[in-house]
Formats: structure tokens, sequence, C-alpha cells
């Protein structure tokens, strides 16, 4: 990352910000702390918006308002580009806009309401829709009264049918048809001198009668009927109609709104920018962070749009200044979806490391040691690809599936390695050895080559921490961390002598050494250092967890195996066997998953990475969209940026 | 007898951490549900601190391994 200063005559601000806004790779710094000497402290001040600028940003803020709030009003259609520039006809669009927008509003009320009115209706469409098939079934006279309900069940129509014939001697006929959503719905169909009797017995009988609304209660059933179809066929085709007016006015009207609110947003995000600026009586300055490879190119740009008048300087980084460089996550392809691990924690700093390569080297290392077993490994894989096609056009699933696929081939690599396929069926059935060693039989051996892991990777944290440390210039944590690293082989070593591996006559020399080094430790790192290095032992021991999770994963297996085979029949034991190695193969993938990060986050990163950078946002058309939060933060900014010059203007 | 007392040290080895573990871990957990549905960027933070307190239970595997098959 470069640290660099732009500098102009005042009146190309405008110009300039706009060219480095379409670059996009510029990290706009908010504050002239460590870019401006004591010397020129007084000369540069804040760039103060002059009261015709403030007329123009209150214009554009509230024509931006307006702009957003008819394109929420519009419906999303694909609109083609505008053929007129905005910038010269942006006060007939502000004219043409209030108009335009509560032409679009009253629409919209005018939908609102119908599709209100329609939501009410919609209770009464099913029943509508059936009634009319036994409507047209009947031959309708106005001496009959008709009455119509909804039933539950079969059950019901039995009851009711019951009923009717107590009540009535057949003078009353019943007719049902299923409806849409399962249930019945009935006609009674019967002489006006009964047809009160039978709402009654409806009632009684908890059937009640279908209602309709208050304001239509005067007319007959079949009139209802009518009028409710009629009605809600009408509120569809006004709804339909005020659709076409929308779309209509949208592909015409919307090329040019569209225009106008890009213009618009990118005249904002300048003057937002241009609060971030300083200048002198004649000339503004423009700070910040850029990739160092893409200076020349911007400098080269602003030579050439600005015939030399504007300037990119590259500026010397200094010690203070490290806290403050923004940090940008680029790793090379195999790495990338890694950095969704990362992601999880803040930003590394500057001086630290990005952890992603650590992660994408280890942890499929460890998910592989933990699970090492072939066949899961192969089912991973088959899963993993067939998955690829899902995953397309969403990012996270196709990172989650490239880092599965990676994983299950270490998980296959290390079940041949352990000589585990299935658990102990690829050894009992397809005469499977092991190539390292096996699990099962060999758990203190495997206990020490997931120490041996431990210390390798604790180690290589330290030495990181130790490099991290000389780049911060902190040659007193650096010492701590070297101090570490040999106290830490010196203990090991004086366990393998009391295990037996090393000669017994290296005890003492060994144990000296410890003693030796002891004062230095605790003069480097003060009265925390020995805890430190106790905490550092813990870690490589918490590697255990490597074989003991991997032996729980070898254990479910087997009990697979064997419950299967108990079952004695081929069928009922694939099925017994398939089902517990899906558990399996479901606890393998999350808690090998789970332990390898923990390993990562608490043992690994503890030892060299300093967390808290800056994240790197270039100033570009696209921040908008993904850099709300950004203007949110830089605001408070931009307002002590003002009042700091204010107090030095006045 | 030896055999019982065995079973039962390396029993007690990895039982107590498991349960010390499970309680911290319910604890830190709820904690770390209430602070993730206010602040989802701190899922990384919330992991690590769930992750702390497993130490104890893989000590107590390590301590019963040793009581099982190295004492």
């Amino acid at each position: 990352m470069s640290k660099v200063e732009i500098v102009g005559p005042r009146q190309l601000l405008g110009e300039t910000l706009s060219l480095v806004r379409k670059k996009g790779d510029l990290h706009i710094e908010p504050s002239a702390v460590g870019f401006v000497d004591d010397l020129h402290k007084k000369e540069i001040h804040s760039l103060l918006p002059d009261e015709k600028a403030l007329f123009e940003k209150i214009f554009l803020e509230d024509l931006e308002a307006k702009l957003n709030s008819l394109f929420a009003i519009l419906p999303a259609e694909t609109i083609r580009e505008s053929f007129l520039a905005p910038r010269p006809i942006i006060d007939t669009v502000s004219r043409n806009l209030e108009n335009h927008l509560a032409m679009c509003r009253t629409l919209s009320e005018k939908r609102d309401a119908i599709h209100h009115d329609l939501l009410e209706l919609s209770s009464y469409k099913t029943f509508l829709a059936t009634v009319s098939t036994l409507l047209e079934k009947i031959q309708l006279t106005p001496d009959l009264d008709y009455i119509g309900i909804t039933l539950k069940d079969e059950k019901s129509e039995d009851i009711l049918k019951e009923s009717l014939k107590c009540l009535a001697d057949a003078s009353c006929e019943l007719l049902t048809v299923p409806a849409e959503d399962g249930s019945l719905v009935g006609l009674i169909a019967a002489t006006k001198n009964i047809s009160e009797d039978i709402r009654e017995l409806l009632s009684q009988k908890q059937l009640p009668e279908f209602t309709f609304p208050e304001s239509i209660q005067s007319m007959t059933f079949v009139s209802k009927v009518e009028y409710l179809q009629k009605k809600i066929q009408e509120s569809e085709a006004a709804i339909k109609a005020v659709d076409a007016n929308l779309v209509e006015f949208t592909h015409r009207w919307g090329p040019m709104y569209k225009a106008a609110l890009d213009w618009v947003r990118e005249q904002l995000s300048i003057f937002q920018a241009s609060a971030f600026s300083f200048e002198t009586a004649m000339c503004f300055f423009i700070y910040g962070w850029m990739p160092a490879e893409k200076v020349a190119a911007l400098n080269e740009t602003l030579k050439k749009s600005f015939a030399g008048s504007v300037m990119l300087e590259e500026i010397e980084i200094r010690i203070e200044d490290l806290e403050r460089i923004p940090v940008v996550l680029q790793n090379p392809q195999y790495f990338k979806p890694f950095e969704n691990f990362t992601r999880l924690l803040p930003l590394p700093s500057y001086t630290s490391f990005d952890p992603t390569p650590f992660i994408g080297l280890f942890f499929p290392l460890f998910f592989g040691l933990i699970l090492g077993d072939a066949g899961y490994g192969i089912i991973l894989l088959l899963l993993s690809l067939m998955a690829t096609r899902v995953a397309r056009g969403k990012q996270l699933f196709q990172d989650a599936v490239r880092i599965l696929k990676i994983c299950s081939l270490y998980a296959i690599i290390f079940g041949f390695l352990y000589g585990e396929f299935l658990g102990n069926f690829g050894h009992t059935v397809l005469g499977l050895k092991p190539l390292l060693l096996d699990r099962q039989k060999n758990i203190i051996p495997m206990l020490y080559f997931a120490m041996a892991i431990g210390l390798a990777h604790i180690t290589l944290g330290l030495a990181m921490g130790f490099v991290s440390a000389l780049r911060r210039h902190t040659k007193k944590e650096a010492v701590v961390k070297l101090l570490n690293i040999i106290f830490i082989f010196l203990i090991v070593a004086l366990i393998i002598t009391f295990i037996g591996f090393f000669p017994e006559l290296l005890t003492r020399p060994l144990i000296i050494s410890i003693l030796v080094l002891c004062p230095l430790l605790l003069f480097s790192g003060g009265l925390l250092a020995p805890l430190e290095l106790l905490k550092n032992i813990g870690n490589i021991i918490s590697y255990a967890r490597i074989m003991a999770i991997g032996l729980t994963s070898v254990l479910l297996a087997n009990v697979a195996n064997q419950l299967s085979g108990l079952t004695g029949d081929i069928i009922l034991g694939l099925i017994v066997g398939g089902f517990i190695h899906l558990i399996g193969i479901i606890i393998g993938v999350f808690s090998s998953s789970i332990h390898s990060l923990r390993l990562h986050y608490v043992e690994f990163f503890d030892k060299f990475i300093e967390l808290g950078g800056r994240k790197y946002r270039p100033f570009s058309s696209g921040q908008e969209k993904d850099g709300g939060s950004h203007i949110s933060q830089t605001k408070a900014e931009q307002q002590k940026n003002l009042q700091e010059s204010r107090t030095q203007s006045t | 007898m030896d055999k019982i007392l065995i079973a039962f040290a390396a029993a007690l080895a990895i039982g107590l951490p498991a349960i010390a573990t499970a309680w911290a871990q319910s604890k830190i957990g709820a904690a770390g549900a209430g602070s993730l549905a206010e602040k989802p960027e701190l899922s990384g933070t919330v992991i690590i601190l769930v992750a702390i307190p497993e130490t104890m239970v893989i000590l107590g595997f390590v301590v019963a391994v040793i009581i099982l098959l190295g004492g």
C-alpha cells in the first residue's frame, strides 16, 4: 500500500475527484494526520464549501430523495440506457419530477386501495367459484330460498342431511361439491316458508350459514354471488390497468430518471469526498492510500487529463502511520474460499500477516488428520462434485463446496495412511492395510503424533510472531517470542529424555539451560512471561484433540459396521449401517471443521496475528452499494473536520 | 480391584472436566448467542470464547489415556 497525495488548483477539485472515483483505487483519508508536517499545518486546512456549493448539495439531496421515492413506486422493469446526458437537463428533470411523482403516487395509492378491497374479497373467492358451479346445475326459481354453507368434511354433510330430513320432510334439497381447499361447499334450496327454520337448525348444529358483506345483505343469494364475482373481476381489471400505466411510465421516463439518479449520486459522493479534501489559498490536497502497483497508472491518467496541473506524489510511510494503513486481503485463487474463515475475525493490522494462507494450508490438513477415512472422503467428494452445479452463482455456497472438495481429498489420503475405509470395513472386507499407523491400536503413538503436529504448528506461530514483532520494531516482544520457542524445545527435549528416547546424560544440561534462561525470560517479558509459556505448552497439548476426535470417529464407524452385521439381513444391515455411517459423516464433518478452526483461532493466530486493521475502501462508483456504512462512519469525521477548519479560520 | 480403581480414576479424569467444560460452554454459549443477536460481526470472537473451555476436557482425555494405557 502506498501513501499518496494529490495536489492541484482548487478549481479542478471536482473534476479530479470525478476521475479518481472512476478509477476507483484511492482510499481517501479524511484526516491530515501524518500527511501534513508541523511547518505547513497553518497553511493547509479542511476544505470549506461555499454558499453556492451548499445550496447545490441541498438541491441534489432533495432530488435524490425524490428520485428514490419515484423508483420505490415504479415496478422493477428492465429499462434501456438513456440517450440524454443528465447534467444539461437537470433543472427540467427536477421540475417534471414533481408532477410525475405526484401522478405515480396517486396511481400507487389507487392500486393499494383496490388491492385492499380485493384482499377482503379474496376470502369469498373459493366459495364463489365453487357455489357458482352448483348454481349452474340447478334451475333457479324465485319461489325458493338459497342458503350457502361450508362443510369441513363428509361427516358434517351426513349430519346435515339427516337433520334436514327430520325438519322438512324432503321439501328442501342439499347439493355439495368439493372446493379447492379440500372443504365441501354446500347449497341448500328450500321453500321460503321453511328457510328460517333451516337457518336456525344450522346454527344449532354449529354449521353456520356462509356470510356475505353487510352492504349486500338485502340482495337475494343469487344476486349476492353475481355481485361479488363481478366486483372481484372489476378490481382485478382495475389493478391490471394501473400496473400497465406504471409499466408504460417506467419504460417512457425510467431511463431518463435512472440516468439522473446515477448522476446525482455521483455528484453527492464527490461532495462527500470533497469534505475530506484540504486546501490552501490556491491549491487543493487529497490524501489517501492505494495499492503500490496502481500509483503509476493513476498518476499517468491525472497528467494526461489535466495537462500536468494535477500531480500525484508518493509520500514516505513513517512508523506512526503503520496503524493507519488500510488493509485488503489478496490471495491466490486456491486460498480465496478460505477468506470466509478469516472474515469471521477482525481484519489483521498492516504490519501483521494475512491468516488466510495458513488456514488454507493447515485447515484441510487437520480436517484430514481428524476424519481420516477414505470411504467418508469419497462420499464427501462425490457430494461436493454434485453440489458444484447447484452452487453456481451463489458465492458463499461455491466457496463452501470448494473447501469441502479439498478437505475430502485430504480425508481420502489420510484414510489410506490410517488404513480406514468406512471404519474397519476396508480392513476386514477389502483387505486394506494402514500405510502409516492404525489409529485404534496405536493410541499413544497417535497422541505423540498429534502433539508433534501441535509443537510444529505453535512453533511456526511463535516464529511468525517473532518476525511480526521485528517488523513493528518491538524488540522486547521479539525476544520473548524467541525465548518461548527455545523454552518449548528445551522442555520437549527434557520430556523425551525422561521417556527414554534421548540419552539420560542430556537431562542435566537441559535443566541448567532452562534455569539459566528463566531470568532472561522474566527480564524481557515481565512476571506474566512464565504464564505465557505455560499457555503455549497448554496450547500444544490441546492438539491432542486431533487424535481424540479422530478416535471417536473411527469407533463410531466400527459400531455402524458391527450393528449392521448383527442384523443378519443384507437389506436391514445396509439400512442400519448406512444410517449410522450417515450420522458419523455429519458428526465427522462438523467436529473436524469446528476443531480445526478452533486450533487456528485460539492456539495458532494468538501467537502472531495483530488484529484491528482498517478496511481498504476505495473511493469508487460501487461505494454507494457496498459502502453505506463507510459513508455513515465518515460523516462524523467530516463534521469533525469541518469544525476543526472553522476553528482554524476563526 | 486395581483394574476397577484404574478405570474409576480414568473415568473421573475425563468425566469431571467434561462436566466443567459443558457448564462453562453453556454459560458462554448463551451469552454469545445474545451478543450475536445484537452484533453479528462478533461471530469470530464468540467461536473463540466458546472453544476455550474445551481444552479442559482434552487435557482430561489425555490424563485418562495415560492412566489407562501408560500407567
